[in-house]
């Protein structure tokens, strides 16, 4: 298989806006108040949050622990590291959250058809093209 | 996570270190290209490189492989990079002629894993190895009628080690095919690399009828290093590898 034919299969939603709301539809009333909690969390390289980048993919709450799974646009990200201290250091001040977990996740591969058009109007208004 | 075989493990560790260097070494020539462009896709490729590397140690944590050990606390024989990334002394016809043979194979060796639980991460690494391998392409052929004497008999060296990485030829039965940890056995990934480069250069001035295809030697084969010989990146890349000098700023 090359590599385009690898790229080339299931690398996410066709529609991205549908991706965000699947994975936050099952959210109980608490775990959708840590949803926009994530959601104030900006993008450290775009003027977008993280929920609006589509890097988070699902927030899961019980018994006072959080399990947080989370995907990158890039593998190599430099603030891979910070971002991930970012959700951590969100959540964990919220009320009812005594610990938190966050998992690095590669399915399904992020993609830019995960995007809003709101969001690539956003990105294309501070001059990132798409 | 399941337990993977044990040749499984080394297999990946294999791929795990070669990247790792190989990161290494396109940082290390980033600002020594030709032109810009040339310096952006070498800082770009070693950004890349880091990363899918991060991502690998985390799979060979869970297979019991040891962070700190992963991540620069072992002597250089203990490395199981491809052998010709142990050092390049040459100009950057060399430096392009070892890198590009070296990050096809362990692309190819990637891609030959059938697990579902890598598939999205293996997925997310094609992406960026496809715009990896489609410029080593373009550079080996304009190097190819550039500097063709230096192209091929850095080939000549290097191509063998990339097969190393790989494995030997010959092999009667496949022992991660047969665990179902790979779906391309050593002799499939072989024939593509093979073919791929016989091809690449079939119109240019480089020949590669100087190249021993039939390498690795499987009896003289280290099947944990997948390489034919001692030796191991120096000392100074050994350094650099673990952030010695800079440890004080690392952030815990």
């Amino acid at each position: 298989m090359s590599t385009k034919q690898r790229t080339g299969g299931t690398s996410g939603p066709a529609r991205k806006s549908e991706f965000v709301e699947r994975r936050r539809s099952d959210a109980s009333t608490f775990e959708d108040r840590l949803w926009a909690e994530l959601d104030e969390i900006p993008d450290p390289h775009i003027p977008v949050s993280l929920v609006e980048m589509a890097m988070v993919y699902d927030v899961s709450a019980d018994d006072g622990h959080v399990d947080v799974e989370m995907s990158f646009p890039c593998m190599g990200c430099p603030a891979y590291d910070m971002i991930k201290n970012d959700v951590r250091s969100c959540l964990r001040v919220v009320d009812g959250v005594d610990s938190v977990d966050v998992d690095v996740v590669w399915d399904p591969v992020w993609s830019k058809d995960m995007l809003t058009e709101s969001v690539r109007e956003k990105m294309r208004n501070s001059g990132i093209s798409l | 996570m399941s337990e993977w075989p044990a040749a499984a493990v080394d297999y990946v560790q294999a791929i795990t270190d070669t990247k790792l260097v190989l990161g290494h070494r396109y940082a290390q020539w980033s600002l020594a290209g030709p032109s810009l462009e040339d310096d952006i896709g070498g800082s770009s490729a070693a950004q890349e490189e880091v990363g899918h590397v991060r991502q690998l140690f985390r799979k060979l944590e869970s297979q019991g492989r040891d962070g700190d050990w992963l991540r620069g606390d072992r002597d250089p024989e203990e490395f199981a990079n491809a052998s010709c990334l142990d050092a390049i002394d040459g100009d950057w016809t060399a430096y392009m002629a070892t890198i590009a043979p070296v990050d096809r194979a362990a692309w190819y060796m990637l891609d030959a894993i059938d697990r579902e639980d890598m598939e999205g991460m293996i997925t997310k690494m094609g992406e960026d190895e496809y715009f990896h391998l489609e410029y080593h392409d373009a550079r080996l052929e304009t190097l190819a009628a550039e500097d063709p004497e230096t192209l091929q008999s850095t080939l000549e060296e290097t191509i063998p080690s990339a097969l190393a990485l790989v494995g030997p030829e010959g092999l009667d039965d496949d022992p991660l095919v047969d665990a179902g940890f790979t779906n391309q056995s050593v002799a499939d990934v072989r024939e593509r690399f093979i073919d791929h480069y016989r091809d690449l250069f079939a119109e240019t001035d480089v020949s590669l009828e100087g190249v021993d295809w039939d390498a690795p030697d499987a009896d003289a084969w280290d099947e944990t290093r997948r390489r034919v010989g001692e030796g191991g990146v120096r000392a100074e890349d050994l350094v650099q590898i673990r952030g010695e000098r800079n440890a004080e700023f690392a952030i815990e």
